[in-house]
């Protein structure tokens, strides 16, 4: 219990660090255009590539410190356009951010305006003043019938104002992911849609039933229940999990079987939702995993589910088989399915980029290449953010006519990543089970 | 809205039917009747009985509108929560309660003030008892919150935080007037937002240690 009250506390504290982690970027970003504009002046020859190689490496900074070992959006950046959509909700978290929690008396016309009553009507106890930031909402915690429950409440006006946010942050997108506008818009329509989505909370209580259900059979898994009958538009009530995040847990120096224990509940997790349900949990942050006692690992917040198309789905999977590496032909047509490359490509081009995203397939199917994984590998993560940057800092990428990869890849793409940072975190080895198709 | 359909079975108080009769007319021809002669005619009164309760039309939206800062206050006073609140709170929760009595006349108020353009230069007579009841009510809430040092209290301008907090009630209004957002979401936002800045404005702040130091300098140099 004294643990729990910690851990609130210090969250609105990281929370003013975050912000101010962004506040410092931007200023960098700007003395960047000073001294590019300064240095032009003596220098008249200076291109734009320094400047942009400052503010990347200033952003880079920032972002790798802000979510410290956490989602390390800084690498996941440079190494593929998948960082779009993270960039992008931080972006538009920092934007709530910066308001100050919703009053009580907001919170009690959002429960008036739902069901009519008050949240002292409706409750036996419940905190006046939230426990915890969601990102487009907060967190109160109650009692009922004995039962400690986690109450979601939305900001007001965050529904509409996505596709708004979204516009106002394009610009800066732009420049902060260094990619260009054709790719960008790519993208976007996809963001937004999400993001759209997260705003239902009905849809997010559906969904979260259906895939803790569905997951259910799967060992060491927890999932809060929901209650419909407390939950609505802008509200959602659910149990309270009540354990230690990943980054607590590990300073508890939990042993090598416990951390292959977790790891493994979360490979299965992803596996079974990935290639049995089609559908899936796109958001592995570190702070939607909750640890506790025995090693069981509590899974919340379904605001990000990715629906997976299966067209896509057989594509994008055929390429983690290793042989297929050397099928040439195989590989061309995937190629050409994925968007990866298309017609309006020149040869140079073509074999430009099919070069680079086989070295990337290769490498970030390393794990699916072998029955068993150790993702405390520090060296398999080094050569993923080193071909990252390489990426990022190539010219043809950036001077690229056209998107590159379907935009169902954003999502999947970010929910891997995630899955092998939030592994890799946990030291864990995990046995990388593969769909029957592709042994 | 109760107040449209009159009670008409027992003695009906003819206040309350003048009211309603004056906001249902209002609601089916978007405007105010011709003449005090024609509304009484409709409420089957003659003119003269008409006067023993309102002057002018003037006096029945003022009516109205001493009906809605009643109906807010009555229904916060029924929130069990409200006595613990601090001034902060009970000031949004004056203005959230408010909007909600606002949206059940909402067409009312539309056909009235929808359209005027320099409502906020020229406060229509007729709001003025509104004003001065909320003015008492804020009194209330500044004076503890200067108990609980909430607000800070400043020479000559501590005096008209009153007003200032009736401007942003006003504010809200037209506010909440212009929002298209669903559920007029906007206006909770605009509300939290306002009462946020107002209460930091009339909180103690650097403004008054630097008052106090220059104060010190002066009085030392």
């Amino acid at each position: 219990m004294s643990n729990k009250i910690k851990e609130q506390q210090s969250i609105p504290v990281s929370k003013v660090q975050r912000a101010a982690k962004f506040i410092s970027t931007g200023a960098k970003v700007g003395g960047n255009y000073m001294k590019h504009y300064a240095k032009k002046v003596v220098n008249p020859s200076m291109t734009n590539e320094q400047l942009h190689t400052d503010n990347a490496s200033d952003i880079y900074k920032s972002l790798s410190q802000m979510k410290g070992s956490a989602l390390k959006i800084a690498q996941m950046m440079s190494m593929d356009k998948n960082l779009l959509p993270r960039a992008y909700q931080d972006k538009f978290t920092m934007a709530q951010y910066s308001a100050p929690p919703l009053s009580y008396p907001l919170v009690v016309k959002t429960f008036q305006k739902n069901f009519g009553k008050s949240p002292d009507q409706m409750f036996d106890t419940f905190t006046r003043s939230a426990v915890n930031a969601a990102s487009i909402g907060q967190v109160h915690q109650a009692t009922k019938d004995g039962k400690k429950l986690a109450i979601k409440i939305q900001y007001p006006g965050v529904a509409d104002s996505v596709t708004s946010d979204l516009r106002l942050v394009r610009p800066f997108a732009l420049r902060l992911l260094n990619m260009n506008e054709i790719e960008l818009d790519h993208y976007m329509g996809e963001v937004e849609e999400r993001l759209i989505e997260e705003t239902d909370y009905l849809l997010e209580v559906e969904r979260s039933r259906e895939i803790s259900e569905a997951c259910g059979h799967i060992p060491n898994l927890k999932f809060p229940i929901y209650y419909d009958e407390l939950s609505a538009d802008r509200i959602i009530t659910m149990d309270w999990i009540s354990g230690k995040h990943i980054k607590e847990w590990m300073d508890t120096n939990p042993s090598q079987e416990s951390r292959n224990q977790i790891g493994q509940a979360l490979w299965d997790f992803y596996h079974h939702q990935v290639h049995n349900l089609k559908q899936v949990h796109a958001d592995p942050h570190p702070g939607n995993f909750i640890i506790q006692d025995g090693d069981q690992l509590g899974i919340i917040d379904f605001g990000c589910v990715k629906v997976i198309p299966e067209d896509f789905y057989q594509g994008y999977f055929a390429l983690i088989k290793k042989e297929l590496l050397i099928n040439q032909k195989d590989l061309d047509q995937i190629f050409y399915d994925l968007e990866f490359i298309s017609d309006k490509d020149t040869e140079v081009e073509k074999a430009f980029f099919k070069g680079i995203f086989t070295e990337m397939i290769s490498l970030l199917g390393k794990p699916f290449h072998v029955d068993k994984f150790d993702f405390a590998d520090d060296d398999f993560f080094n050569e993923i953010f080193q071909l990252g940057d390489r990426i990022s800092n190539d010219k043809m990428f950036r001077k690229s006519r056209q998107a590159r990869g379907s935009r169902h890849g954003l999502y999947i793409n970010r929910t891997y990543f995630g899955l092998y940072n939030l592994l890799n975190q946990l030291k864990a080895e995990v046995n990388t089970t593969k769909p029957q198709w592709l042994e | 809205m109760e107040k449209v359909k009159p009670n008409k079975t027992t003695k009906v108080d003819h206040r309350t039917k003048i009211i309603a009769g004056y906001v249902e007319h209002v609601l089916e021809h978007g405007k105010q009747p011709a003449s005090v002669f024609k509304f009484a005619k409709a409420l089957n009164m003659n003119e003269e009985e008409f006067y023993n309760y309102f002057t002018s039309f003037e006096a029945i939206k003022s009516a109205v509108w001493s009906k809605l800062f009643e109906d807010t206050i009555n229904n916060l006073e029924s929130q069990e929560v409200f006595k613990e609140y601090s001034a902060r709170e009970k000031l949004l929760g004056f203005l959230f309660t408010l909007v909600e009595e606002l949206k059940k006349n909402r067409s009312y108020l539309l056909s009235l003030y929808g359209e005027k353009k320099n409502m906020k230069s020229l406060l229509p007579t007729e709001v003025k008892v509104f004003r001065s009841k909320f003015k008492d009510f804020a009194n209330e809430i500044i004076l503890e919150g200067k108990e609980t040092e909430e607000i800070a209290s400043r020479p000559v301008i501590s005096d008209r935080y009153d007003e200032a907090l009736w401007l942003q009630v006003w504010f809200v209004f037209q506010f909440w007037l212009k929002d298209t957002s669903t559920a007029f979401e906007k206006t909770d936002a605009a509300i939290e937002k306002s009462v946020n800045l107002a209460f930091d404005l009339m909180g103690k702040s650097a403004f008054d240690t630097f008052i106090d130091f220059a104060k010190f300098l002066y009085q030392n140099k």
